[in-house]
Order: C-alpha cells, then sequence, then structure tokens
C-alpha cells in the first residue's frame, strides 16, 4: 500500500498504462495491414497526446516495443502481434482515434474504452457475402489471364466455395500456410474438375485463377513500403512470408494438377 | 485504336470487379469499394493501353500505377486518409500471382524425375519468377512514389 503511495512509483504506472493502451493500438493497425512508418506515427501519436516527451519503437513481425521518456521517468513495454491480415475499416477507425488522442482532452479509460469498443463493434461483411466477392474477384482475374466463359463459371464457384473454407479454417486456428496449401487444392481441383465438365479450354489457367485468392498483394507491397521507408528487417520477414504461402499454394496446385492427371507426381 | 476498345473496356471491367471483390475481403465499407472498383478500372486501363503499345508487363505495371496513385491523391479530399488504400486496392489485380505460381510449378518440374527439356522448364520459370519480382517493384515503387512526393496524408 506504501509503494502505490511512492510518486516515481505511480508516474512509472501512469507511463506503463500509456505505453500499454498505445501498444494495444499499434496491434490492431498492424494486425489489419498498416505499414510499420504508419504504426510507429499512430502510437506516437497517442502516447504524445497524453504528455509523452520521447517515443521510441521497434517493430517486430510478431511484436512491437515502445519505450516512453516524460518527466523524468522511462519506460519499455512490448506486446504480442497475431496473425497479419488486412481489416480496411478497424485500421482507419484507429487512425482517427490516433488523431483525435494526438489532440488532447480524453483520458487513458476512455481511449482503452474505445480502443476495445472500435475492435469488438467495426462492422465486417458477412462471410458469404465475402466468398461470393472473391469467387466473383477469382473469375475477373481468370478473364485477365485469358480463361473463357465456361471456365469463367468453374472459377467462381471454385473461388466462391475456397474463400468460404478459408475463413473457416483460419477461424478454428489452422496454420495459415497449411490452410494456403489445403485452400490452393480444393480450390485449384474444383476450378479444373468444374472446367473440364463444362468443356473449357482453359482448364490450366482455371485452376490458377482458382488460387488467386491466396496471393498476399497486400503483404508483398507492404513489404516493399517498410523496406522504402528504413525498416528492412520487417520488409524482408514480410517478403518470407509472402514466399511461404506461394510456395504452399504452389504444392496445392501441383497435387491437384496430379489428381486430374495434368501432370506426374 | 478504335478496334482495340471493346479490349480495353473488357480489361477495365474485370479490373473493376476484380478490385471491388478484394475490397470485400479488406473490409472496405460500401462507400469505398465504387472507388476501388474506380481505381482497379483505371489501372487495368492504363496498364492495357500501354500493352498495347508494346510496352513490356513491367513498364505497363509502373505507368498504371502512377497513374493510380496520382488520380487517388486528387480526390484525397474526398477520400480522406483512405486514398493510398484505395489506389493499393485498385493496383492488386495486376499483381502477378499467377507468373508466381507458374515460377514455383516450374522450379517444382525442374526437380522430377526424367524430366524431358529441363533447360526450357528453368528458364520459363527463371523468366516468370523476375517477372514477378520486376513486376511487384514497379507497383510498389509506382504506388509510392506519388503518395510520397505529394506527401499524401496517412492519418
Amino acid at each position: 500500500m506504501e509503494q502505490q503511495q511512492d510518486p516515481v512509483i505511480a508516474r512509472h504506472r501512469d507511463l506503463e498504462r500509456i505505453a500499454n493502451m498505445a501498444l494495444r493500438a499499434g496491434r490492431i493497425m498492424m494486425e489489419s495491414g498498416a505499414s510499420v512508418s504508419v504504426v510507429h506515427a499512430g502510437v506516437g501519436m497517442i502516447a504524445r497526446g497524453f504528455g509523452v516527451e520521447d517515443v521510441g519503437m521497434r517493430s517486430g513481425y510478431a511484436s512491437l516495443e515502445i519505450t516512453l521518456h516524460a518527466g523524468g521517468n522511462t519506460i519499455t513495454r512490448m506486446i504480442q502481434v497475431g496473425r497479419l491480415g488486412v481489416n480496411h475499416r478497424l485500421d482507419q477507425a484507429i487512425r482517427q482515434l490516433a488523431v483525435r488522442v494526438a489532440q488532447g482532452g480524453m483520458t487513458v479509460d476512455e481511449v482503452e474504452a474505445e480502443i476495445g469498443r472500435l475492435a469488438r463493434d467495426t462492422p465486417r461483411h458477412p462471410a458469404w457475402v465475402v466468398a461470393v466477392a472473391v469467387g466473383i474477384a477469382c473469375a475477373s482475374f481468370g478473364r485477365l489471364l485469358g480463361v473463357d466463359w465456361p471456365a469463367f463459371a468453374a472459377v467462381l464457384v471454385a473461388g466462391t466455395v475456397g474463400q468460404y473454407v478459408r475463413h473457416q479454417l483460419l477461424h478454428q486456428g489452422v496454420n495459415v500456410f497449411i490452410v494456403a496449401g489445403l485452400i490452393a487444392f480444393l480450390a485449384a481441383t474444383l476450378g479444373g474438375i468444374g472446367s473440364i465438365l463444362i468443356k473449357s479450354n482453359t482448364v490450366s489457367l482455371a485452376m490458377m485463377a482458382s488460387i488467386l485468392l491466396l496471393v498476399p498483394g497486400v503483404p508483398s507491397t507492404n513489404a516493399q513500403t517498410d523496406i522504402m521507408d528504413g525498416y528492412p528487417t520487417m520488409g524482408s520477414a514480410r517478403a518470407v512470408w509472402v514466399l511461404m504461402i506461394m510456395v504452399f499454394a504452389s504444392v496445392g496446385v501441383w497435387f491437384a494438377e496430379a489428381l486430374l492427371g495434368l501432370r506426374t507426381l | 485504336m478504335l478496334e482495340l476498345l471493346p479490349h480495353l473496356l473488357h480489361q477495365a471491367l474485370f479490373g473493376a470487379l476484380a478490385a471491388a471483390g478484394f475490397g470485400v475481403l479488406f473490409n472496405f465499407g460500401f462507400r469505398a469499394l465504387p472507388w476501388c472498383a474506380a481505381a482497379g478500372a483505371l489501372a487495368l486501363a492504363v496498364r492495357t493501353v500501354g500493352q498495347d503499345l508494346a510496352w513490356s508487363l513491367e513498364g505497363a505495371s509502373f505507368a498504371a500505377a502512377i497513374v493510380t496513385s496520382c488520380s487517388v491523391s486528387a480526390l484525397r479530399r474526398q477520400l480522406g486518409p483512405a486514398c493510398n488504400a484505395v489506389a493499393l486496392s485498385g493496383c492488386i489485380p495486376m499483381v502477378p500471382g499467377a507468373f508466381f505460381g507458374q515460377a514455383l510449378l516450374g522450379f517444382l518440374s525442374v526437380t522430377a524425375p526424367n524430366l524431358v527439356d529441363a533447360e526450357t522448364t528453368l528458364i520459363v520459370a527463371v523468366q516468370s519468377l523476375l517477372r514477378v519480382i520486376f513486376t511487384l517493384g514497379a507497383i510498389g515503387a509506382g504506388l509510392l512514389i506519388p503518395a510520397h512526393l505529394l506527401r499524401n496524408q496517412d492519418f
């Protein structure tokens, strides 16, 4: 009890709450597809909104670290970061919150509550809507690659089913690389069988188009952004992740082609 | 040039659909999705014109990304800090995922037993991989350069 009244410890506790809250916002931004420089800027805005004088950050692929200095006190804290995905609305909402915090006038409790509310209540499209949209996107990709109209329908169905199953598997916590391999096999097989049944002349292209939902476009551009912004370690980690996803996806397509007799194992 | 119009419209339409579809996956709101579609249509239209002018895929993709990024930056009063994300979403249909797959499948083929014409298989795989690297670089640079020069706000 006496320790709680020590002014130095009390100031450390305040700084710790600011650090943890800023890290939580940074983690959400990172998991929602923001680049490292944006995460650092957002976390810095939140911390400085509470009077922090100096903010130092380090970003790894699976963790964020922050050092805050204010009023002669310094504190360093770290937070783990989960699977990196893309959630535009949540990312933008946290950025807007960072702007509001930087303008001052909010308490730590209010910001913590707001971060929790945004994480909980920011709307997401229903899984079936996402699945159909991704199916349309894959089929459109197919047309851009040159698949014929019969294969368009097959790719649409394969992409839709593939995305829906991917969503379910990821929500059950299955490893993202294993999911990539399984979904590539499933979608390519469905796209290939459908194209053969509808008598398409572009079966191989249709199989490839069916797995384009797995191509990590945002992480690959984020990798480049991070390197250009001066974070080559994070950029390299993202690039390796992209490569691994594509290796697993290619193995899935390889097995699907073998199953349909288009390739020998 | 007029005979190219149907092909141009075809590419723009499916570029728009692909960008909007991935916009849904990335959880863009319904108000932002038409902007994603427009960015995708613009990107694919520019890339198609470039390729019709006999530019390489990499050069055409770079030009398309620059034009898309500049156009979206001009709309930043309407789009706000989301403008960079809209430009990225528009360029997603240009990401050469199929070439990436072909490259890796080609490398897997090289290790197969009793391979016939290994040199051709290897060269095609290397060509596909280089095309992926250069095209991704072109898209990334095309998106980033205008955003940095025009000082697009992230917040």
